[in-house]
């Protein structure tokens, strides 16, 4: 379903942006297109998945300024750059603020079109940790400490030893813990946990 | 000593064999023979009948002499005298002193005339016409046929235009047609005569009465004659003609002078004397002469009261000296040569300077055309590095918007290939070819896009053209700013342009003035750059722009660009010199260039500081360009 997700496509030029559009659109992907990251911003939510197709040089915010926002607000959208000439070393910079693709205009449709499924796949994944993440942030700090000595492999009973609580209390947490997790199981639990550590730790240091 | 007959001797061009001497007649009596020239203005005949009386009465006064008689023209009388084939002439005044400064000869007496109580001055011209014909005075005979005894005739002729001249009238201009017809006079007055017959016959008869010679001439249609003094009269008198049927124009006959004559009088016939004749025989005839009664047969045949003493010829040497045919007043090419042939080391001294000013001066114009020739391929070659001077600057200004321009390019053929790949991929998908029509479209678009960016280009890489074509400023500035839109976009620099007054073509040199705002605005984007790169700024809220100011005034244009960059680091003027410039890469053209081609429109371009710190260029360029609408 991942091809639902919108991609955005971002270029001052208007027969670029129309020409991309059409190219994209053969291959199915839902586009929509804006004139600047100004416009862009003020019709988008940026907690939503989706791609960010953008153009690099763009009269008000560029398309790194633009990249540096999303990443700022951790959104969940992919973002792809298009550039009329590629230089080296802006594609090292852009791929290291994060970005999943750097194509040269003109770009070539297949190629593009993959690297857009795939960076809707990243977005997908980037907004399934920000779910995750969310839901974590939303469990009390005892929930949260015993998630922690649940992924390290701590028993119930070195649990309840090592926080000086009753068995009873860790089982009723644990319960808690599942639910609000969303999980079926605590091996499920224990991969998200795992893949959210990253953010986790940013966060903790804040 | 040859023995002549009278006849033979009259016998035109036998005066040459006829000396003079004396002659044995058959009684065996010796003779002085005399020979007299006389110049025939009435034909041979009445020349005869005129002088051969007086010819008689000097026989008769002079012991043993025989005169023989020599009817002769102008030129026969000139030519007797040359070849000293005469003793006296008897001649007109005209002639007399075209002879007498030729010749030597001595003038013994004047015929006085019998007419006007024995005066000498008698001799004139009188302006005949037609009593019926319109003709008033001299001015009337403009471009008419005007018949002459001849152009040396004096009473005939000369006296008649030395006249005119008098009066301000060129009278051989005047004339139509100027026709001599030659002795005998009464010709002239017949000639005239004949044109009022001519509707029945254009031949006409009359009678030369004293030689009884029938005449029978073709009419010329004559509109006038001139004729001597008192011809008119004498054939009155003669019975020949009916006066009134003639009319004389400008009659200014004096007092008591009984012909109407059109010029004012000159001395009448006198008798000279040649070299052959000895001063005796001179003295003898002089006395014969002035002796003669007023009313003898041999005075009267004459047509004359007898003679008198010699009179002053002044008056006719002053008309031949006007006329410019003096005998003395050579042509000026003659005395010209005659001083030459006497001066003749001058002459060639002259001559020779005359050829090697000639040759200093065909020297000096060669050398003179071979170094205008040298200037005018200088100044070629001059112009042309000039022009691939600019044309280099052009290219380089091309290299230097490199970034701009492949980006410009860049776009619509990117997405061309995105239309092509999204067309394709339809294609593949099962989408009908109909449907992409529009895309083909949108191709075309692009590729026009493409095209006007490439001839914007090609413009500026082109040479040069000389000529100049009626542009407006603000519209070229509007084409040549989007070739640096690029540029100014990537580093944000704000280019607002101004127009203002009421626009007007100017004949301008396309390429050479969008040469000029590329550089400026370059310039100018390049100046903020450097300030955007600097330390001090780059912290700070620098908002780099550049105005373009265009005002259309009355008399001139001004166009300023405005720029807040850097600044000028170096004076003007030495940044308008060529080859020098502040940048590493820079060819130091640009303003020179600028310069150049606002000089080339007859406008100025100046260089200084702007308000806040940057830098303002400012070309103004005047209305009154060559071929510019008014």
């Amino acid at each position: 379903m991942s091809q639902q997700l919108p991609v955005y496509l971002i270029d001052d030029d208007e027969s670029v942006r129309r020409s991309l559009r059409f190219m994209l659109e053969s291959y199915s992907l839902n586009i929509h297109d804006f004139d600047s990251a100004e416009a862009f911003f003020a019709a988008i939510d940026l907690s939503e998945p989706g791609c960010a197709l953008v153009d690099v040089r763009m009269p008000g915010l560029s398309g790194p300024q633009l990249h540096a926002q999303l990443v700022q607000y951790n959104s969940p959208l992919a973002v792809i750059y298009l550039t009329g000439h590629g230089d080296v070393p802006m594609a090292v910079e852009a791929l290291k603020l994060g970005a999943v693709d750097f194509f040269q205009k003109p770009a070539d449709g297949a190629k593009l079109a993959d690297a857009v499924v795939k960076a809707l796949e990243h977005a997908k994944a980037h907004y399934q940790d920000n779910q995750y993440v969310k839901t974590y942030l939303a469990l009390t700090p005892r929930e949260r400490e015993i998630l922690n000595l649940i992924a390290k492999g701590y028993k119930n009973q070195e649990i309840a030893d090592t926080l000086c609580i009753a068995m009873r209390t860790v089982e009723i947490h644990r319960s808690n813990l599942m639910r609000g997790m969303q999980v079926g199981s605590l091996a499920e639990m224990i991969l998200i946990y795992g893949r959210i550590a990253e953010h986790l730790k940013v966060l903790d240091s804040d | 000593m040859a023995e002549v007959s009278a006849a033979q001797a009259t016998e035109l061009g036998a005066l040459t064999v006829a000396p003079a001497g004396e002659l044995m007649d058959e009684a065996g009596a010796n003779y002085q023979v005399v020979d007299v020239g006389v110049l025939a203005i009435r034909g041979y005949k009445g020349t005869i009948n005129r002088w051969q009386p007086l010819m008689g009465w000097l026989e008769s006064q002079i012991p043993n002499s025989y005169f023989r008689l020599h009817p002769l023209s102008l030129e026969e009388l000139a030519k007797g005298v040359e070849t000293e084939g005469l003793d006296f002439v008897i001649t007109n005044p005209g002639q007399s002193v075209m002879l007498a400064r030729q010749y030597s000869l001595s003038w013994l007496a004047t015929l006085r005339s019998p007419i006007n109580n024995g005066a000498a001055m008698q001799v004139g011209s009188a302006l005949v016409v037609r009593a019926d014909s319109p003709y008033q005075t001299l001015q009337d005979l403009k471009g008419k046929r005007l018949g002459i005894v001849s152009k040396n005739a004096f009473g005939g002729y000369l006296t008649m235009v030395y006249e005119a001249q008098l009066k301000g009238i060129d009278l051989p201009d005047l004339a139509g047609e100027i026709v001599p017809l030659g002795f005998p006079l009464d010709n002239l007055v017949y000639q005239l005569g004949a044109t009022a017959h001519l509707g029945g016959t254009n031949e006409l008869s009359g009678t030369d009465a004293p030689s009884g010679k029938a005449l029978s001439v073709k009419a010329l249609g004559l509109d006038a004659a001139i004729v001597p003094v008192c011809q008119l009269e004498q054939m009155q008198a003669e019975g020949l003609i009916n006066i009134k049927d003639y009319r004389v124009l400008d009659n200014q006959a004096p007092v008591g002078f009984h012909c109407q004559v059109s010029s004012r009088l000159y001395p009448n016939w006198s008798m000279a004397k040649t070299n052959r004749a000895t001063q005796t025989l001179a003295k003898q005839v002089t006395q014969a002469l002035l002796a003669l009664p007023e009313d003898s047969p041999a005075a009267r045949a004459a047509e004359s009261a007898g003679w008198t003493t010699a009179v002053s010829q002044l008056a006719i040497d002053q008309l031949l000296k006007d006329l410019d045919m003096h005998p003395l007043q050579t042509p000026w090419w003659q005395r010209a040569w005659q001083w030459v042939k006497l001066h003749q080391h001058w002459a060639w001294l002259a001559l020779a300077i005359l050829v090697l000013l000639n040759v200093y001066h065909f020297w000096l114009e060669y050398r003179f055309s071979r170094r205008g020739r040298e200037l005018i391929n200088t100044q070629r070659q001059l112009s042309e590095n000039r022009a691939l001077l600019e044309h280099a600057q052009r290219i380089a200004i091309a290299g230097e918007l490199g970034a701009s321009l492949s980006h410009e390019l860049n776009q619509p053929l990117a997405a061309i290939g995105h239309y092509c790949h999204g067309a394709e991929v339809r294609l593949q998908r099962g989408t009908s070819p109909e449907e992409l029509q529009a895309v083909l479209n949108l191709i075309q678009q692009e590729v026009s896009r493409a095209d006007s960016i490439i001839s914007r280009l090609r413009n500026l890489l082109k040479k040069r053209s000389v000529s100049k074509q009626p542009l407006y400023l603000h519209q070229l500035v509007n084409d040549t700013a989007p070739l640096l839109a690029y540029e100014l976009e990537q580093h944000q620099i704000l280019l607002s342009t101004n127009i203002s007054g009421e626009a007007y073509p100017l004949p301008l040199d396309e390429v050479g003035m969008q040469q000029l705002l590329l550089n400026l605005l370059k310039n100018a984007a390049d100046a903020c750059v450097l300030r955007q790169q600097s330390e001090v700024d780059a912290a700070k809220n620098y908002l780099p722009t550049i105005d373009i100011d265009l005002r259309y005034q009355d008399r001139k244009i001004l166009l300023t660009v405005t720029d807040n960059g850097t600044g000028l680091t170096e004076d003007a003027n030495l940044l308008m010199q060529a080859f020098y410039s502040t940048k590493s890469e820079g060819l130091g053209l640009g303003l020179v260039i600028c310069r150049d081609i606002a000089e080339s429109h007859g406008g100025r371009f100046s260089l200084e500081t702007a308000l806040g710190g940057g830098c303002q260029a400012q070309v103004s360029l005047p209305r009154k360009l060559e071929g510019a609408p008014a």
